[in-house]
This record gives C-alpha cells, sequence and structure tokens, in this order.
C-alpha cells in the first residue's frame, strides 16, 4: 500500500474515533503495515512524526484500565480544523500576491488550507526576506502573548516578545526580558540554538523600541562611555549618514567634520563599526577603548 | 514548482483539496491544479488510486470516501473526517503574517490607494484574529529604506520602459554622480532596495542601492532594447576567487547573511563555508570584525593569505 493512502487511512481512523486507541488496534483497522512486531513499531513511529511534522494534532494518552499502560491515540475534530477564517476571494488573493511578491527562506505559507488562490494574478518577485523557524516561533508567540527561552550572547533568557522587526538586512525581537526586569531589543541572528516556547506572558505589551533608531554601540546593557572617533576627510559624509543625528559632528561653519563624539553601550558593536573603516578611521578617547582596538588587532596579526 | 510532489506536500495539499472540493460540490481539474499547485497528472494519480481507497474500517462502500472524475469535474463525497481544512500551524501563520506586512510595508506598491492596499488589510484583520490577540502588531517589516519619491518613479520607468537620469551617491568614494540609466527591474533583497539598470556612464549592467539614488528624473527616452542579466548581477563573478572560512558557533551568522556557495556545520557546531569575495576591502572589514570567532582554511590568489594581519597591521599603524 502506497505511505500517502495509509497515512491518509491513518488520519481518518485517528478522527473518527471517539476514544482512544493502540497503536495495535490502529495496525488491525487500518492495514497496510507490516505484520512483523518490530517493522510495524518503526513503521508507526515514522508515520506518528510525519503526522506531527504537518501540523496535525496528535494526541496520545494512556487508555483507560490498560495496565501495564499502554499509550492510546486519537485526534480531536476542535483541534485538526482551524477556525474558519471565511476570506472574500479578493482578500485570498491579496494574501496570495503578498506570498508571491515576497520571497521568505524555507517552509510554507499554508494558503492551500485557506483554500488556495485562482493564480490569475502573475507578479513577479520584487523582494526577498531571510526567515527561518527561530522567527516562526518568535512571531506565533508574539501573536498569543507567550512567553519564550534562547540563549543570546551565551546568557540564557526568558523573554516575553512583543514586536518582531526587519529593518536593514536584520530582524529585530523588542520584548520584556523577564531576569533584567526591563525592555531589551535583540537581534535574532544573534540567538544560538532554537527558540524554545514558554508559558504565558505576564508584563502588559509595552511599546516596542524602534529597531531604525539604534545602533549597533547602542544595542546593549554596558555602562555608556562616549568615545571621540576621527576618519578621513574623504569618508566624512559617509560616517555622518551612519550617525544620522545622534553624534556633534560639524564645525563652527556647519561643515561636516571627521571627527565625531557619540555614545556606547555596546562595545563589540562598536568595535565592529569602527573595524569596517579599516585604516580609515581611529579611536581618539576613551584611551580604554583605544587599547581595546589595539589588543583586539594585535590578537590577529 | 517542481514537477514531483513529496508524499508529505501531497498529504498536505489532499488535506486542503478534499474539503474545499466537497464545499464547491465539485470542481474542474485545472481549478484545483492552479489553487493548489498540484501538477495535473499527480492531482488525479492521487485522486483515482489514493483517495478512492481512503475510508475508516471496515472499509465498507459507505465508510469510504467517493472520488469521481468526469468530463475534468472532479467531485468528491463521504469524506466526513476531512470536511475542514487542517489549521494553520504557528509557523505557516507567521510566514503569512510576515508576507503580508511586507507587502504593506512596501509603500510604493500600495501606491498609498488605500483601495488597492484594502483586501490586504482585511485579509489581514481576519489572519490576525485567528492567529492571537496580539497578532496585528506582531510583525513589522521594511524591504527598503528608499522613499516613495524615488521608488515610484523608478517603478513607472520599468513599466514604461524609459530611460532616468539619476543622482548618485558613490559608497566610499564620497561622491554624487549623475548618469543616465536604464531600469530594468526594481527588488529589495536584504532590507534595501535596488535597482537594476544598463549604466550609460559605465557601460555595463550596474546593480544601484536605491537609498543612495538622491534624485531621480524621467527622461522620456525609450530604453534600448539589450539583453538583461539580472541574475549576473547578485551571483558572484566567475572569476572572483573564493575563500573558505572556519567560523565558531557566534558567527553563523555570517552564512546567513552572504551568499556562501557550500556549506557544513561539525558536530561541535563550528561551520565551513566557502564565498566568492568581489572586494579585497569586504573580506578585511568582515575578517577583522570576526576576529578570533573566524579563520581563512583556504584562499586564492591573488588574494594574500596574510590578508588578515596585513590589514589589521595597517589599521594599528595609525595607533602607534
Amino acid at each position: 500500500m502506497d505511505k500517502l493512502e495509509r497515512l491518509l487511512n491513518l488520519t481518518a481512523a485517528l478522527l473518527d474515533t471517539d476514544r482512544f486507541l493502540s497503536a495495535e488496534e490502529l495496525r488491525r483497522r487500518i492495514g497496510g503495515y507490516p505484520q512483523a512486531k518490530a517493522s510495524f513499531r518503526r513503521t508507526f513511529e515514522r508515520d506518528k512524526e510525519d503526522l506531527r511534522n504537518m501540523g496535525i494534532p496528535l494526541r496520545v494518552e494512556s487508555i483507560a484500565g490498560s495496565d501495564p499502560p499502554i499509550d492510546g491515540y486519537r485526534i480531536l475534530r476542535s483541534e485538526y480544523a482551524g477556525r474558519d477564517l471565511r476570506l472574500e476571494p479578493d482578500e485570498l488573493a491579496a494574501l496570495h500576491l503578498a506570498t508571491s511578491i515576497v520571497r521568505l527562506d524555507g517552509g510554507e505559507t499554508g494558503l492551500h488550507k485557506l483554500g488556495g488562490a485562482s493564480s490569475s494574478v502573475e507578479a513577479a518577485e520584487v523582494g526577498h526576506v531571510p526567515f527561518n523557524d527561530n522567527l516562526a516561533t518568535l512571531i506565533a508567540a508574539a501573536a498569543e502573548r507567550r512567553a519564550v527561552g534562547f540563549s543570546y550572547g551565551g546568557v540564557a533568557r526568558q523573554v516575553e516578545p512583543w514586536r518582531l522587526s526587519f529593518s536593514r538586512g536584520h530582524w529585530y525581537l523588542a520584548g520584556w526580558d523577564r531576569r533584567r526586569d526591563d525592555q531589551r531589543l535583540y537581534r535574532t541572528d544573534r540567538i544560538s540554538g532554537a527558540v524554545e516556547p514558554l508559558d504565558g506572558a505576564v508584563q502588559p505589551l509595552g511599546t516596542p523600541t524602534d529597531p531604525t533608531r539604534l545602533k549597533g554601540w547602542e544595542l546593549g546593557d554596558e555602562r555608556p562611555v562616549t568615545v571621540r572617533v576621527a576618519v578621513d576627510e574623504d569618508q566624512a559624509a559617509y560616517l555622518h549618514h551612519l550617525l544620522g543625528e545622534d553624534a556633534e559632528p560639524h564645525d563652527e561653519t556647519g561643515t561636516p567634520t571627521g571627527v565625531v563624539t557619540f555614545e556606547v553601550r555596546n562595545r563589540e558593536g562598536f568595535r565592529s563599526f569602527i573595524l569596517t573603516f579599516l585604516e580609515h578611521a581611529e579611536v581618539l578617547a576613551p584611551q580604554q577603548a583605544r587599547d581595546d582596538i589595539v589588543d583586539w588587532l594585535e590578537a590577529l596579526t | 514548482m517542481s514537477p514531483r510532489l513529496t508524499a508529505a506536500e501531497r498529504m498536505t495539499r489532499l488535506l486542503a483539496v478534499i474539503p474545499w472540493v466537497v464545499q464547491q460540490q465539485g470542481a474542474p481539474i485545472d481549478e484545483i491544479v492552479a489553487r493548489f499547485d498540484y501538477p495535473r497528472s499527480q492531482l488525479v494519480e492521487d485522486l483515482t488510486g489514493v483517495v478512492f481507497f481512503v475510508g475508516v474500517h471496515p472499509f465498507t462502500p459507505d465508510s469510504m470516501i467517493e472520488v469521481d472524475i468526469s468530463d475534468d469535474e472532479v467531485q468528491i463525497s463521504y469524506a466526513d473526517w476531512f470536511s475542514r481544512p487542517l489549521r494553520l500551524t504557528g509557523s505557516e501563520g507567521a510566514r503569512l503574517l510576515t508576507a503580508a506586512h511586507s507587502l504593506l510595508g512596501d509603500q510604493s506598491w500600495a501606491g498609498g490607494d488605500d483601495e488597492e492596499a484594502g483586501p490586504l488589510l482585511r485579509a489581514l484583520t481576519k489572519l490576525s484574529m485567528a492567529l492571537g490577540e496580539a497578532a496585528e502588531g506582531a510583525v513589522e517589516v521594511r524591504l527598503g529604506d528608499a522613499g516613495r519619491e524615488t521608488l515610484v518613479p523608478l517603478r513607472s520607468a520599468v513599466s514604461r520602459q524609459e530611460q532616468v537620469d539619476i543622482e548618485y551617491y558613490t559608497y566610499g568614494r564620497d561622491e554624487l554622480t549623475q548618469r543616465i540609466v536604464e531600469p530594468s527591474r526594481v527588488f529589495s533583497d536584504n532590507g534595501n532596495w535596488y535597482l537594476d539598470a544598463w549604466c550609460q556612464r559605465a557601460g555595463a549592467q550596474r546593480v544601484f542601492r536605491v537609498d543612495r539614488i538622491r534624485s531621480v528624473r524621467l527622461t522620456g527616452d525609450v530604453v534600448e532594447q539589450r539583453p538583461t542579466d539580472p541574475a549576473g548581477t547578485f551571483t558572484p563573478g566567475e572569476n572572483d576567487p573564493r575563500v573558505v572560512l572556519r567560523l565558531h558557533p557566534d558567527s553563523a551568522w555570517v552564512a546567513e547573511q552572504y551568499p556562501t556557495e557550500s556549506a557544513k556545520t561539525d558536530e561541535a557546531s563550528y561551520s565551513t563555508v566557502s564565498m566568492a569575495v568581489s572586494s579585497v576591502g569586504w573580506l578585511e572589514r568582515l575578517m577583522l570584525r570576526l576576529g578570533p570567532s573566524a579563520e581563512i582554511v583556504a584562499i586564492d590568489a591573488p588574494l594574500s593569505p596574510d590578508l588578515v594581519s596585513e590589514a589589521a597591521n595597517r589599521v594599528l599603524e595609525r595607533y602607534r
């Protein structure tokens, strides 16, 4: 029997039942499973995994009265089917347009489940946005007001996500950091490992920090340090473009100069920024920040 | 769309096709093919060879799905278990939200016109209601920093095949240049808007960052027909030297942010990636930023094997 046929029959049997069914009962009811016990078990385990990967909510519970306890399985119809969104054809078409114009890395959008969309919309892709499973978990948690756990900068965090923002090539997470008891902004590509969903959010939803207003050297918890930096004259305009209004960049006549002063709360972010200028920039003060750069570079020679 | 679907893709599609056809009380095959990206021959094969045999114990005719295809019209009945589509997963919902917000964030598409954005806004409201109480504000996407005043005329120049006169700020050279270009495409990648165009000044196909275009003027002159090569702009040059880097797990983001040609990760989560180097300065910047968390494993001539220490020493000169 075709695997697809077996999986469909398994799903139908699990939806049809009004009690939990054991693996053995399912084997007898469905057919198409290997006779030998060990290979049946292996195939059945894989089938369960396949169903879960498709997002089918498989329930497992000990069968009442079984001793020793035997696992029973079923799918509740109320959990299987989603809420009917009642999308009008033009709304479905708009979503279809969005998914064809903007390409997200990997994964399905589930548009088929909403009834698919007639391909009358022919649209060329105009944008590409990076995407991954961690982002999906974070967005779902923000939408459902649940907390998540992840490792960031070598520290385990518990965060209640508020908003995920994509800006200038990076995804940012704004939310409430439970351990620091304060609002924080993270770059999601700096999260190491998988994001784990936790319990419900406790803090009220706050106003997320706008990441476009933040620079790499501002994303941090460190004690603020005011630094003075010099860049070559021909790089001055570019430096000012990057700094925006945050620096004090002009001389008395209002001309942009190559020497600027600004505040740093993330030394690593500051170092990366300065090094993008290669030999066309230099940290003037304080001495500590200057030494940091020198130490970093000497380790590379 | 690949011609063959995997068993999982066929299954999730069928679980959507069946309730839809039932609800429509029958549907033309071609419409199912188009709506669900289901290759025609496979769809027919799966409906008649698989779905037709699906049911529950004891598999008597009244406990099995009935499929009938005649005159290219599909009828499905007795499929009570699959009468409603499977719910959206959190991941699918997040992707739909993100795609919809991306398009809304592209102001030049909606044209600031509520009528055009109307169906998308309505869809987004319904979707958000299903995905969670705070779904409405959970995602925000900026495809790029460029403004409507630049994007809108560039888009219309592309569709009208018209030459434009632009003022462009050249990165790193700190100069504003004026040039006539023949635009072929406006697109967003990794948070920036780009213009793909033939540059008359350079006599070559070029990609411009739209946020560095200071002004745009449509000239009224039609572009000259020439073969464009949009792919050539973003794929690394064939003749570019390659570098192979070994990255500490902390630097794994490099592989996501830059186009890599091969990447593998070992048990200790260190990854080894191969990339094309289009400019020495780019690689020097990257390596100095990464510091000890990246190492050059192999590097093509004419790039120096001592590129990192040479660059570090040049910067250190300023501090001595």
